[in-house]
């Protein structure tokens, strides 16, 4: 079997590579001893080192730097660690420095990759320290190290890593960021009542700046850094001394995200770009079938292009090495590879295979032993006395997550092959770092993670293995030089890492009067974590909450609920997706809900009031959604469906579509779409309404047309034309709304997501009376459920 | 070897004849602001101007562009101060940014051809170019506000 990528074409002769400017280099190491926590000892500059990924500095014209060096660091071995009017910078924790010139930096543990916590999560710190946020530089940490993991991500490891998944970023660092901000606005109101010979109750501040208001003296935040005794550590800030938000400069407001002028001008930069001096580029050939080895290698005709110097056996494929990408890309497409041919994947038939969960789905009796995934009350009895039980099966198909930047990576390995510096676009410093360690044998302090821009993440590189990093790490190793790694579009398909197929059985027991006395869901679906982390599998006592998350209901208020992981063997490789498994489980349980509304013959906006009725936050969505839409209004052409979800705990949404569905072809038309959120305090009004229109447009791309398949082993798509997302011209009209709240920001990242599949196919069912239980709907589906209907 | 003006400068690239634009752009010449995303022609990251009309970088061989005037998204404006440079800033459109660049010279050309398109005109020139992060409406929106601010200009 021979696939070859697109951009082949015939090599020429005479190729040589241009010489290329280094554009990104080294510079992290260790972080000091006294960097060792929020509430941590003080630190010159000097000794707080940072390394180098994404930095930005915030000016009156916006970014002026990206990726820079670091700089600032006083190369005097000779000056004094602290004392007075010595300092080029101080910091007075961890998290924040504050320089002479009055730049302040701030470290960032995250990645950004559109989500916009680059700017939201650093801006929390500002806020508290009352920082003047155009002298504000962001910094992307570049190790792993505790001590900026994010607080949220601490029960996977016993140590917080740095994770940016689950829309944790703003909601695990928000209380972190407060108080490093206190600290730090605390150290200088402390050193400026010294500096100026006053109580420190007579001092206030306004932006960068202590105001000594009775004599009318003020000094910088540089000027008070720049002389300031440093004490040994710093005190926590009780949270009563935070600031009030009635006093936020910032927080609340349209803040302009610090990351976008670069990404309008070309200059931001994502993994792809890194150009490395002395770097040679790769291409590989992976193996068509999980599991499978190169057996023999034919690379003579690769060779023979110009510009490919090597060509390198992997475990799981064939690197062609070279000075240019599109040579290495051709010396691939020339490889004739015979593979081992005796995975067990080579038995996989998704129809069948699918057939297969929902037999166990169905099959009560059948247990795979793992834990209950939620256990309210008893649902046996509740059954046993019901007056009618509603009952039906909901199955889902792979989706991949089609990042706009494919995978790619660079790495240097050092020549005794136990340090390395990675570049790469990943959605976690930590686990990237830590899997380097583990492929390297070495230690995790000898690992530097560049973490640039990420064009897309979604789930798609949060990892611990992360198989470009794996293929730079190998072939720099064995060729001792910089090895850049380009992933086809067409090897991101078929190595992805999917959503998994599900088959969920779903029922719900009603007593006489039509209320909802029990509810069971189960999720015949494989264990997602156990393949995409499986350090962090070892520590989840068999609880898999990236294969079930939303499988449970925390909103409605039935007494007996019981949800169930049926755990079956995977038929594809594995990932988290975007809004985790909301996207299915949700589809399931809240079409189910729109099921038994319409079978008591309650209108399905107000059976859902009426179950949310012990839930303020998700009342108010759904009315605000219902005004926003206008839900009782008669429309001529369209329907309605509305749906409730979750996410991460305390965020709510509900979303309702107005869809039309063309009976002669089985196209669903989706024509508006809204949406009502409680996120609690929303710390970025513009970014949260992009984070929602996001989550809208994905949602319903992958609700009715996005599918992967895996058959014989192998994916069947490979690329845009076989995996089409959507686009422009399919947009419908999008409204959000989000309600203020007085509770911490608890995630916009993934909210809404989940409401898009379930509210369409709920107003499919109101528009034509079928109910689509398979995602995604494609026109096929619609067609077959209608024929079915009217049979 | 391929001589082209590339954003107004001469440039002469030792490369395959065949070797995609793209790659000459972005690793020979380090102007890493034009995106690779499918290699197809399906996704439109890798737009640039060729002459003045939108092109697919992965798709054109370098010797396609020999003595033609190449602009990438480094050498849309001087100091990225393009209208529909500033209308993005403005309307904040990119999340995670990777397409927006392709984005913005498909909108590039179609101003320069239609300086006041109308929805239906916006949304079928871009229909080419994916955002999987889903910025849609507000690539409208700013398309919409650069061509109103000429507009008002003019
Ligand atoms: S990379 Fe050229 S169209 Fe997608
Ligand atoms: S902004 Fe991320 S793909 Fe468009």
């Amino acid at each position: 079997m021979k696939r070859n990528d697109t951009l082949t074409g015939q090599p020429m002769t005479g190729m040589s590579a241009a010489s290329r400017e280094a554009i990104a280099s080294s510079g992290g190491s260790k972080a000091s001893n006294e960097s060792s926590g929020a509430s941590g000892g003080l630190a010159t500059r000097r000794d707080f080192i940072q390394g180098v990924g994404v930095t930005l500095t915030v000016g009156a014209t916006g970014v002026i730097g990206a990726c820079s060096m670091p700089s600032g660091d006083s190369d005097d071995p000779g000056a004094p660690a602290s004392g007075p009017a010595a300092n080029d910078a101080v910091t007075p924790n961890a998290w924040v420095s504050i320089g002479a010139d009055d730049t302040i930096t701030i470290q960032f543990g995250a990645t950004e990759m559109g989500q916009g916590s680059m700017t939201s999560v650093p801006l929390v710190l500002a806020e508290e320290m009352d920082a003047d946020w155009d002298n504000v530089r962001v910094e992307t940490v570049s190790r792993h190290d505790p001590t900026y993991g994010n607080p949220m991500a601490f029960g996977y490891y016993g140590f917080p890593i740095m994770y940016t998944a689950g829309s944790a970023a703003l909601r695990g660092y928000f209380n972190a960021m407060r108080q490093a901000g206190a600290q730090a606005r605390r150290f200088l109101l402390d050193a400026a009542a010294t500096q100026l010979g006053v109580p420190v109750e007579e001092l206030s501040t306004q932006p960068s700046r202590v105001v000594h208001a009775a004599s009318g003296q003020t000094l910088s935040y540089g000027q008070i850094a720049a002389a300031a005794e440093v004490p040994g550590s710093l005190p926590e800030v009780p949270e009563s001394e935070y600031k009030p938000r009635s006093e936020y400069r910032y927080l609340g407001t349209d803040v302009p995200r610090i990351d976008v002028p670069a990404k309008v001008d070309g200059s931001a930069e994502y993994g792809i770009d890194v150009q490395i001096p002395g770097m040679v580029y790769a291409s590989v050939l992976r193996a068509p079938v999980e599991g499978e080895e190169p057996m023999q290698v034919d690379d003579s005709a690769a060779r023979a292009i110009p510009g490919v110097t090597d060509v390198v056996t992997l475990p799981y494929g064939v690197a062609v090495v070279g000075e240019t990408v599109e040579g290495t890309i051709w010396g691939k497409n020339a490889l004739q590879v015979t593979w081992s041919e005796n995975s067990r994947f080579r038995d996989t038939d998704q129809a069948r295979d699918l057939d297969e969960y929902e037999a166990r789905a169905r099959d009560l009796d059948f247990s795979t032993g793992n834990p209950l995934w939620q256990d309210v009350g008893d649902i046996d009895p509740a059954f046993r006395s019901a007056d009618r039980v509603i009952e039906a099966v909901f199955r889902s198909e792979p989706a991949y997550h089609a990042q706009m930047e494919p995978l790619s990576a660079t790495a240097s390995v050092s020549a005794d092959g136990l340090s390395a510096e990675v570049w790469v676009s990943t959605q976690t410093q930590s686990l990237t770092a830590m899997a380097a360690a583990d492929l390297l044998e070495t230690d995790v302090d000898r690992i530097t993670v560049h973490a640039m821009y990420i064009g897309g993440g979604y789930g798609r590189r949060a990892e611990y293995r992360q198989k470009d990093v794996e293929d730079a790490l190998l072939l720099s190793r064995e060729l001792g030089r910089p090895v850049k790694v380009i992933w086809s579009r067409e090897d991101d398909v078929r190595d992805g890492i999917f959503r998994p197929l599900a088959a969920q059985y779903l029922r719900a027991a009603l007593d006489a009067d039509g209320q909802v006395t029990a509810l069971h869901q189960r999720v015949a679906t494989p264990s997602v974590l156990s393949f995409m982390n499986e350090p962090r599998w070892g520590l989840s006592r068999n609880r898999d909450g990236i294969s079930m998350n939303g499988a449970q209901t925390t909103r409605y208020s039935i007494p007996n609920i019981r949800a169930e992981h049926v755990m079956v063997d995977r038929c594809s490789r594995l990932a988290a997706w975007r809004g985790v498994a909301t996207s299915y489980t949700r589809f399931a349980n809240e079409s189910l809900i729109d099921e038994i509304a319409h079978t008591v013959g309650s209108d399905p906006l107000q059976f859902r009031l009426d179950l949310t009725r012990d839930d303020p936050a998700a009342q108010s969505v759904l009315e605000e959604v219902a005004q926003m839409a206008d839900w009782s209004q008669p429309r001529e052409g369209t329907s309605l469906g509305v749906a409730l979800s979750d996410y991460g705990g305390a965020s709510v949404s509900a979303g309702i579509a107005e869809v039309s569905v063309n009976q002669e072809t089985g196209v669903i038309t989706v024509h508006r779409y809204w949406m009502a959120i409680d996120a609690g305090f929303i710390v970025s009004p513009r970014n949260t309404e992009a984070q929602m229109e996001g989550n809208i447009v994905y949602g319903i791309s992958s609700a009715l047309k996005e599918r992967i398949s895996v058959n014989a082993g192998s994916v069947d798509q490979s690329n845009f034309h076989d995996y089409p997302v959507m686009r422009i011209n399919e947009m419908p009209e999008i409204q959000t709304r989000a309600l203020p709240s007085d509770s911490p920001p608890s995630g916009v990242g993934e909210l809404g997501l989940a409401t898009t599949g379930p509210a369409i196919a709920n107003a499919v069912f109101a528009a034509t009376g079928v109910r689509l239980r398979e995602l995604p709907m494609t026109p096929e589906r619609v067609l077959a459920a209608l024929q079915e209907a009217s049979a | 070897m391929a001589t082209f003006t590339l954003n107004g400068d001469n440039v002469t690239v030792e490369a395959e004849p065949n070797a995609p634009l793209l790659w000459v752009v972005r690793e020979h010449l380090g102007l890493t602001g034009t995106k690779f995303g499918c290699g197809a022609g399906q996704c439109g990251a890798c737009t640039v101007h060729v002459d003045g009309a939108s092109t697919y970088a992965c798709l054109t061989p370098v010797s396609a562009v020999e003595g033609r005037q190449v602009t990438t998204i480094e050498g849309l404006s001087e100091d990225g101060t393009h209208p529909l440079q500033q209308a993005w800033i403005d309307e904040e459109v990119p999340q995670c940014g990777y397409c927006q660049p392709g984005q913005i010279m498909r909108a590039a050309d179609l101003l320069a051809n239609n300086p006041q398109p109308n929805r239906e005109e916006i949304v079928t020139h871009m229909s080419t170019n994916i955002c999987r992060c889903g910025t849609y409406t507000r690539i409208v929106r700013a398309i919409e506000r650069a061509a109103e601010e000429a507009g008002n200009e003019a």
